[in-house]
C-alpha cells in the first residue's frame, strides 16, 4: 500500500507543519500572540496547506496522466502480428491492463516473482483464473510480454511518483515555514487559499454541468449527419427500426411528454395547493406538525412503487370504471393512469414549497387586512395567495420538471407505445390511450444491443438534450420568478 | 410647553363611543393589561401615551379584537361599541373592524398596485357601485392622507415600491377608505418627515368632525396638538385618563408629570 503511506506520510508532514508554522510564528513575536499579524493558528494553517496543495496537487495529476503515457507506451510495444482476425489493438490492451491487474494480485498473494515469469501464458491463465481474474480469450506471449512491461513500467513511474510528491511536500514546508515572520500575513494568504478551494469546488459543479451538455451536443451533431433534423423536428410519426429506414420524429414523444405532465399538474396543482393553505392558514400547530411530514412522505416513495400502483391499481380501475363504460377503449395502460399517480407523487412538491412560502408572507400583511375588516377567506384569496404567488408559480414549474422528467411511471402507467399521430387526433387526445414521453423512448432506444453509430441508437441523446433544454428552460423561468418575488419584500 | 399649537378644545361633553371596563390582557402567562377603564368619546381624538412596552398597542388592538390573531392573547373584561359589548358571541369580529379601522405600527402595504390598496377595503365591503365611485374613494383618501401628489401618477405601481413614510400613509389612506366610525392610529407618524406629519395631523383633526380618533403616539407634542383626551400608560396599567390640557398642564399623578417632563421613559 505504498499509495496510503504517501498520502499519511503527507498529511503527518502537514501536521508537523502546522505545529512548527505556529511555533516559529511565536517565536518571532518572542511569545506574545498581540505582537503578530495574524492569530498563531494562521500561521500554522499557512505552512500546512503549503505543504498539502502542492503535493496532493502533483499527486492527482500524476495519476491522471500516467496511466495514459504508459498506456501510449505499451501499446506500442505489442506487435501487429499479435492483433487477432476481427480483433483490435484497443482489445488486445484491455486484456494486456487485465493481465496486468492478474499479476499484482498474484504478487499480492505470495506468489513468486521468477516463477510467474517463468511461465507459460497457458499456465498463468490458469493460475490467474484460479484467484478470480478471468480472460475472455486465450493468452497469448505478446500479451504476457506486454502485461510485464505495463507493470514494471507502472511500478517504476509509481516510484518517482512517491519521490516528486515527497520532495514538493518538503518544499512547500521550507519554503512556508522560512516565511513565517511576525509581520507576514498569514490571515490573508490562508484565506485566499480557503478561496481558491471554494471557486473549485463550484468550478466541479459547473465543469460537471458543461460537460453533460457537451457530450450531449456532440452525439447529437452525429445523430444530425445521419438523420435530418427536419424529420426529427417536424416529421409526425415515431417508428424506429434497427434494420434502418426508421422514422425518428419528436412530436409524438413531446406530445406524450406534455400531456402526461399536464395531467398531473392538474391534479397536484389544486391538491397540493389547497393542501398548503389549509396547513398554513387554517390547520392547529398540533395537525400540522403531523400532517406535514405525513404529506411529505409522498415525496420519499420510490418512482417505481408509484410505477407499480398505477400498474396493478390505478390502471385497471380506471379502465373498467371509466374507459370502458364510457367507450373511450379497454387499455388499462393510458395517459389519463400515469397523469394521476404521477400528479399522486407531485403533491408534496407544490404543497410543501407552496407551505413555505405562504407562511413566509409577514404577519403584518395579514393584521392589515383584518384591521380592514376582511374575513380570513378574503384574506387569503385577495392577500396571501396573490403575495406568495410567484413562489407558488415557481414550486409548480419545479414540479413540472419533475413531471417532465419522470420515467418509471409512465413505462408501467402509460406504457412504451408513441402516440399514433396517423391515426387520428381524437386517438392522439384520447386520455385512455396509452402513449409515451421522451424519457422513455430514451432509455428504449439504449437498451439492447447497441451500436452508438446507427441513428436508432443516437437519436437518445438528441431526445435527452431536447428533454434537457425544455427542463433548463422551465427551471430559469422558475428562478427567475422566484427572485423577483424575494424583491418585494425587501 | 409654550410653543405648541393648542387646537381650540372642545369642552362640552361628547357621547360615548367605545366604553371599556375593567379591561385585562394576558399573553400566555404574562399579563400585559391590568384593569382598565376608558371611555372613548365620539367626534374626539384620544391619545395614549406612555414608556415603550406599557401595553399601548395592546389596549388599542382590544378595541377592534385584532388580538383575536394572536393565539396566545386572551383578553377579559367589558367593551362596549355604541353600547353593545364588542366580545359578546353574536359579534361578528370582522363586521366590528369594518367599522373600527386600524393603522399599524409599521407601514404594511400589499404588494399589490397603489390603487388596489386604497381600493380593497371598498371592494370587500362594497362601499362603491361602479368604477367612477372607486376612483373617487380611491382620490379622496389618497388626498385626506396626503399622498394623492405624489401617488396621481403611479396609482398602478406597486404600493411595496413607495418610500417607508409614503407607505405608512398609504395604509391611512387604506384605512380611511373603508370609511370606519372609530380609526385606531399606532403611532402612525414614527416612520412621517414633520411635513407628511403636519398633513396627518391635520387628516386627524379633519376625521374629528365625523369619526372617533384613537392614537398612540411617543410625541408629546403631537399628543398635545392633536388630542382633546390623553390616557397616560405605564407597565400595563392606566394611570390617569384626562382632558389633555389637564394631563399636560396639570396632571394629577406623579408619574404622569415625570414622563411628560421627560424624567421617565
Ligand atoms: N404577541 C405578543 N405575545 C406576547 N407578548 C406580547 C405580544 N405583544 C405584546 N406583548 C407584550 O405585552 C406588553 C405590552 O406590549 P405593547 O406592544 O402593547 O407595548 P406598547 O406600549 O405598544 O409599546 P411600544 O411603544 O414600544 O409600541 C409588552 O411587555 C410586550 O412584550
Ligand atoms: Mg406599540
Amino acid at each position: 500500500m505504498p499509495t496510503t503511506w504517501l498520502i499519511l506520510a503527507i498529511a503527518a508532514l502537514a501536521a508537523l507543519g502546522f505545529v512548527a508554522g505556529r511555533a516559529r510564528a511565536m517565536t518571532s513575536a518572542g511569545g506574545d500572540a498581540r505582537r503578530l499579524h495574524s492569530l498563531p493558528a494562521y500561521y500554522g494553517w499557512n505552512v500546512a496547506l503549503t505543504v498539502l496543495t502542492p503535493a496532493l496537487g502533483l499527486f492527482v495529476l500524476w495519476m491522471l496522466v500516467q496511466p495514459f503515457l504508459v498506456d501510449r507506451h505499451v501499446t506500442g510495444l505489442i506487435p501487429d502480428s499479435a492483433i487477432g482476425q476481427g480483433s483490435s489493438r484497443g482489445l488486445v490492451m484491455s486484456d494486456v491492463r487485465r493481465v496486468a491487474e492478474g499479476l499484482s494480485v498474484l504478487e499480492a498473494r505470495g506468489a513468486d516473482a521468477d516463477d510467474i515469469a517463468a511461465m507459460t501464458p497457458e499456465a498463468l491463465q490458469d493460475e490467474m483464473a484460479a484467484v478470480g481474474v478471468a480472460l475472455g480469450t486465450p493468452m497469448t506471449p505478446a500479451v504476457k510480454a506486454a502485461a510485464e512491461a505495463y507493470r514494471a513500467e507502472t511500478d517504476g513511474w509509481r516510484t518517482w511518483m512517491g519521490v516528486a510528491v515527497l520532495a514538493a511536500a518538503l518544499g512547500g514546508l521550507a519554503l512556508s515555514w522560512r516565511m513565517t515572520d511576525k509581520d507576514f500575513r498569514a490571515r490573508n494568504t490562508v484565506e485566499r487559499g480557503i478561496l481558491f478551494m471554494l471557486l473549485g469546488a463550484a468550478l466541479v459543479a459547473i465543469l460537471t454541468t458543461l460537460g453533460i451538455v457537451l457530450s450531449m451536443l456532440f452525439e447529437t451533431a452525429n445523430f444530425f449527419e445521419a438523420y435530418p433534423w427536419q424529420k426529427f423536428f417536424l416529421g409526425t410519426n415515431w417508428a424506429p427500426d434497427f434494420r434502418g429506414n426508421s422514422e425518428l420524429a419528436i412530436l409524438p414523444l413531446l406530445w406524450g411528454t406534455l400531456y402526461i405532465s399536464l395531467i398531473a399538474l392538474l391534479v397536484a396543482v389544486p391538491i397540493g395547493l389547497f393542501a398548503a393553505i389549509y396547513l398554513s392558514e387554517y390547520a392547529t400547530k398540533r395537525v400540522r406538525t403531523l400532517a406535514k411530514p405525513a404529506i411529505e412522505i409522498l415525496a420519499g416513495i420510490p418512482t417505481i412503487v408509484y410505477g407499480l400502483f398505477a400498474l396493478i391499481t390505478v390502471g385497471p380501475m380506471l379502465r373498467d370504471w371509466l374507459a370502458q363504460p364510457l367507450g373511450f377503449g379497454n387499455s388499462s395502460s393510458s395517459v389519463m393512469t400515469a397523469g394521476l399517480v404521477m400528479g399522486i407523487m407531485l403533491i408534496p412538491f407544490v404543497s410543501s414549497l407552496s407551505d413555505d412560502i405562504i407562511n413566509a408572507v409577514p404577519q403584518s400583511l395579514r393584521d392589515g387586512s383584518y384591521g380592514l375588516g376582511a374575513t380570513q377567506s378574503e384574506t387569503i384569496k385577495q392577500v396571501i395567495v396573490p403575495a406568495a404567488l410567484p413562489g407558488i408559480v415557481g414550486a409548480i414549474l419545479l414540479a413540472a420538471s419533475r413531471a417532465i422528467g419522470e420515467t418509471m411511471i409512465v413505462v408501467l402507467g402509460a406504457g412504451a407505445a408513441a402516440a399514433q399521430f396517423n391515426q387520428g387526433l381524437g386517438e392522439v387526445v384520447n386520455p385512455f390511450q396509452a402513449m409515451t414521453t421522451i424519457t422513455v423512448k430514451i432509455v428504449s432506444q439504449l437498451t439492447g444491443d447497441t451500436d452508438f453509430s446507427s441513428p436508432e441508437t443516437l437519436v437518445a441523446f438528441a431526445l435527452g438534450l431536447t428533454l434537457f433544454v425544455i427542463t433548463l428552460g422551465l427551471n430559469v423561468l422558475a428562478l427567475w420568478i422566484v427572485r423577483r418575488y424575494r424583491e418585494q419584500y425587501e | 410647553m409654550n410653543d405648541m399649537r393648542l387646537i381650540d378644545r372642545k369642552t362640552t361633553m361628547n357621547e360615548i363611543k367605545i366604553a371599556a371596563e375593567g379591561v385585562d390582557v394576558f399573553y400566555g402567562e404574562s399579563h400585559a393589561l391590568k384593569d382598565v377603564s376608558v371611555d372613548i368619546e365620539e367626534r374626539t381624538v384620544t391619545a395614549f401615551i406612555g414608556p415603550s412596552g406599557c401595553g399601548k398597542s395592546t389596549f388599542l388592538r382590544c378595541l377592534n379584537r385584532m388580538n383575536d390573531t394572536i393565539p396566545t392573547a386572551r383578553v377579559t373584561g367589558r367593551i362596549t361599541l355604541d353600547g353593545e359589548d364588542i366580545y359578546a358571541p353574536s359579534v361578528d369580529p370582522v363586521q366590528l373592524r369594518a367599522k373600527v379601522g386600524m393603522v399599524f405600527q409599521k407601514p404594511n402595504p400589499f404588494p399589490k398596485s397603489i390603487y388596489d390598496n386604497v381600493a380593497y377595503g371598498p371592494r370587500i365591503h362594497g362601499l362603491s357601485r361602479n368604477k367612477a365611485e372607486l376612483d373617487e374613494i380611491v382620490e379622496n383618501s389618497l388626498r385626506r392622507a396626503a399622498l394623492w401628489d405624489e401617488a396621481k401618477d403611479r396609482l398602478a405601481e406597486p404600493g411595496t415600491g413607495l418610500s417607508g413614510g409614503q407607505q405608512q400613509r398609504l395604509c391611512i389612506a387604506r384605512a380611511v377608505a373603508t370609511a370606519p366610525e372609530v380609526l385606531l392610529m399606532d403611532e402612525p407618524c414614527s416612520a412621517l418627515d414633520p411635513i407628511a406629519t403636519a398633513q396627518v395631523e391635520e387628516l386627524i383633526d379633519e376625521l374629528r368632525q365625523n369619526f372617533s380618533v384613537v392614537i398612540v403616539t411617543h410625541s408629546m407634542q403631537q399628543a398635545a396638538r392633536v388630542s382633546q383626551k390623553t390616557a397616560f400608560f405605564h407597565l400595563g396599567h392606566l394611570v390617569e385618563y384626562d382632558d389633555t390640557d389637564t394631563i399636560f398642564q396639570n396632571p394629577r399623578d406623579t408619574r404622569t408629570e415625570s414622563y411628560i417632563t421627560g424624567r421617565i421613559g
